[in-house]
């Protein structure tokens, strides 16, 4: 029981980073990155590659001991965004999105084919789980320390980052880009930068996953598990609160592995589809909580200097999510 | 080499179908709809259902289907517009009321992505389901092979996207429409109804993603993720061609369709010519991902893009 609660925490903490990295990135910064799931996925690739034993089947094999390839899980990622931002930070809104999902669809498919590099769909084996040898027993317990670690960490820098003047600038692009370049600042930059930075954090969580599991195959990184959920994470603690969105975490990870309870009950002819309810489940939890709660559970957070918190009670909470109607 | 060239033809009359919704959609209703690949799966399993619903009509000229999947089809597009007016009824019209920005949208239409597709999965099951057995194709001059279907696939399209652009053209309705489009406070002045506006246009969109649908599902199979996988191309379609351009949509369905068959072989034969090892048919949307990259660079409001939009 006590292993399961923690695996629950271990996985909950993981895509808290990731959602703590989307939430940048949608919250803050305004970039609808449907592609999430493609820098955690490289993020997952890249630790493997760099971390497990070598053999014939793949590439990889380096060696690279724990910590040290959590670095690469982030820069492959950081990279691929920087590269990808020139033609898809051209795009606003529904097409930014479509190009980050195709994005996604693409790594999808190259990690999924190319035999030589990932092994495909067999996936990469044996990797390095840090410690394993000494405490196989209490494992969960002890990972939750590495990647709650994490969680905390990163929660702390995006608190502290975006009351920074950079955090500043980034906040302000998105509320009105414009205004912005009318300030002299270069707006792409900031966008290019955030959209960098989150994909950087969504790769150290794969890099965590495949530390913890100690195996990854392409299965993992469906859009529903590797994008929509996180999504679905940030839309149910709230857009733009990095609290609220670590609530959203553990509250969305724990109805996804709660379900799996559910499931069981069902009769055995039924079992194949049992999984379409739980994708049918978190889809409706998505559209519940937009057509009932909007901002989600926590709201927007409201970042104000030091001088103005005096006068915060008096000052009336602006309405929720929207409020402009034709920024395509 | 001509023969890609036919396969992209046939691929990209079915790209176009679902893109001159999701242009409608998003020049309407102003925001990019991601549930439209998984309208495009309902309207195939819809027209499979009434397909075993109705009495068996045999076969027609040398097509592999009866009068009884015209009229499927017919049902199934009728059918699927009025599930997703009921979508936008429940959803979309209370986040209009709210204002909503067209992220926020965009966003619900994701939502409903899973919803519908868990839902397809759950009634008809993950496994793949065909219509009737598929054809074999006829040999053509010049290494070109088609099935007698396709012939119907492409005609059924075009004679849709031209009984559409009439519609707009010349009906009342359409007119309003393009009204709305190109300005909603002007139309709603001139005594245009909005919501009627935005309820044609999603039957419209539908019943188009429907069609797409079933005539895939004659093509090749029926699968619930087989929208999903055409959501890309659909959306590049209209980024190519310009967001709210009719002609855009279907030039770019039929660019996109066209360059992911032809480059994909193209490239085959490169690589096979290298002594590689690289299934290219694997890689096919990511063609369409670079195509719009390319467009892009090139004319970033698309082929017939408004400057502004």
């Amino acid at each position: 029981m006590i292993s399961y609660i923690s695996s629950y925490l271990v996985m909950a903490s993981i895509y808290g980073i990731m959602a703590l990295g989307l939430n940048f990135q949608w919250g803050f910064s305004g970039l609808m990155n449907f592609g999430i799931g493609a820098s955690y996925m490289l993020g997952a690739y890249t630790a493997a590659l760099l971390s497990a034993a070598p053999t014939p089947e793949h590439l990889g094999g380096f060696g690279v001991p724990f910590p040290v390839d959590l670095i690469g899980a982030a820069l492959i990622p950081a990279f691929i965004a920087f590269l990808i931002g020139f033609p898809a930070l051209r795009l606003k809104g529904g097409p930014f999105a479509i190009a980050t999902l195709a994005i996604h669809e693409t790594i999808y498919l190259i990690v999924h084919n190319e035999m030589w590099l990932t092994n495909g769909v067999w996936g990469i084996r044996d990797i390095t789980r840090p410690l394993y040898a000494n405490i196989p027993q209490r494992y969960d317990t002890f990972f939750l320390v590495i990647a709650g670690g994490f969680l905390i960490f990163f929660y702390f820098f995006f608190k502290k980052l975006v009351r920074t003047p950079w955090g500043r600038v980034v906040r302000g692009v998105k509320g009105d880009e414009d205004m912005a370049l009318m300030s002299g600042k270069h707006a792409w930059s900031y966008k290019m930068q955030s959209f960098v930075l989150g994909s950087a954090v969504a790769g150290v969580a794969g890099g965590l996953y495949v530390h913890y599991t100690g195996f990854v195959s392409p299965t993992t990184f469906t859009p529903l598990m590797a994008t929509f959920i996180v999504w679905l994470m940030v839309m149910v603690g709230g857009s733009g609160n990095n609290k609220g969105v670590l609530v959203g975490a553990f509250l969305v990870w724990g109805v996804w592995t709660g379900s799996e309870f559910l499931t069981d009950f069902f009769p055995p002819f039924m079992e194949t589809r049992a999984g379409f309810m739980r994708m049918f489940l978190m889809g409706i939890i998505l559209l519940i909580v937009i057509l009932i709660r909007p901002q989600g559970i926590f709201g927007k957070e409201r970042i104000l200097p030091r001088y103005l918190r005096s006068i915060r009670e008096n000052y009336t909470p602006s309405t929720q999510e929207g409020g402009k109607t034709n920024n395509r | 080499m001509l023969g890609s060239l036919v396969n992209g033809i046939i691929l990209g009359s079915i790209i176009t179908l679902g893109a001159i919704g999701v242009t409608l959609v998003a020049d309407i209703l102003n925001f990019f709809n991601f549930a439209h690949g998984a309208i495009f799966t309902l309207g195939a399993y819809f027209t499979y259902l009434y397909l075993n619903l109705l009495p068996e009509t045999g076969t027609m000229f040398s097509l592999s289907f009866g009068p009884g999947m015209i009229l499927a089809i017919g049902l199934s597009m009728i059918s699927t517009s009025v599930v997703v007016v009921v979508f936008d009824k429940i959803i979309f019209r209370t986040l209009r009321r709210r204002n909503a920005s067209s992220l926020f949208l965009g966003l619900t239409s994701l939502g409903l992505v899973f919803v519908m597709k868990a839902g397809i999965s759950m009634i008809w099951g993950p496994q793949v389901h065909y219509y009737g057995p598929i054809q074999s194709a006829i040999n053509f001059p010049l290494g070109i092979k088609v099935k007698p279907d396709e012939f119907f696939i492409v005609a059924a399209s075009l004679i849709l996207v031209l009984v559409s652009y009439l519609f707009l053209k010349y009906t009342r309705l359409g007119k309003a429409m393009r009204a709305t489009s190109d300005n909603v406070t002007l139309a709603r002045a001139s005594g245009v109804e909005t919501e009627k506006i935005v309820t044609w246009t999603w039957v419209m969109s539908a019943s188009l993603a429907a069609m797409g649908g079933s005539l895939y599902g004659i093509e090749v199979q029926l699968r619930p993720t087989m929208g999903w996988s055409f959501l890309i191309p659909m959306f590049v379609a209209v980024i190519v061609g310009g967001v709210g351009s009719f002609g855009g949509a279907l030039l770019g369905g039929m660019i996109i369709g066209i360059s992911e068959e032809l480059v994909t072989s193209l490239l085959q034969d490169m690589f096979l010519s290298l002594n590689m090892n690289v299934i290219m048919s694997a890689y096919k949307p990511a063609i369409a991902f670079v195509m719009v990259i390319i467009i892009l660079l090139v004319r970033p409001h698309g082929i017939f893009g408004k400057k502004g939009a």
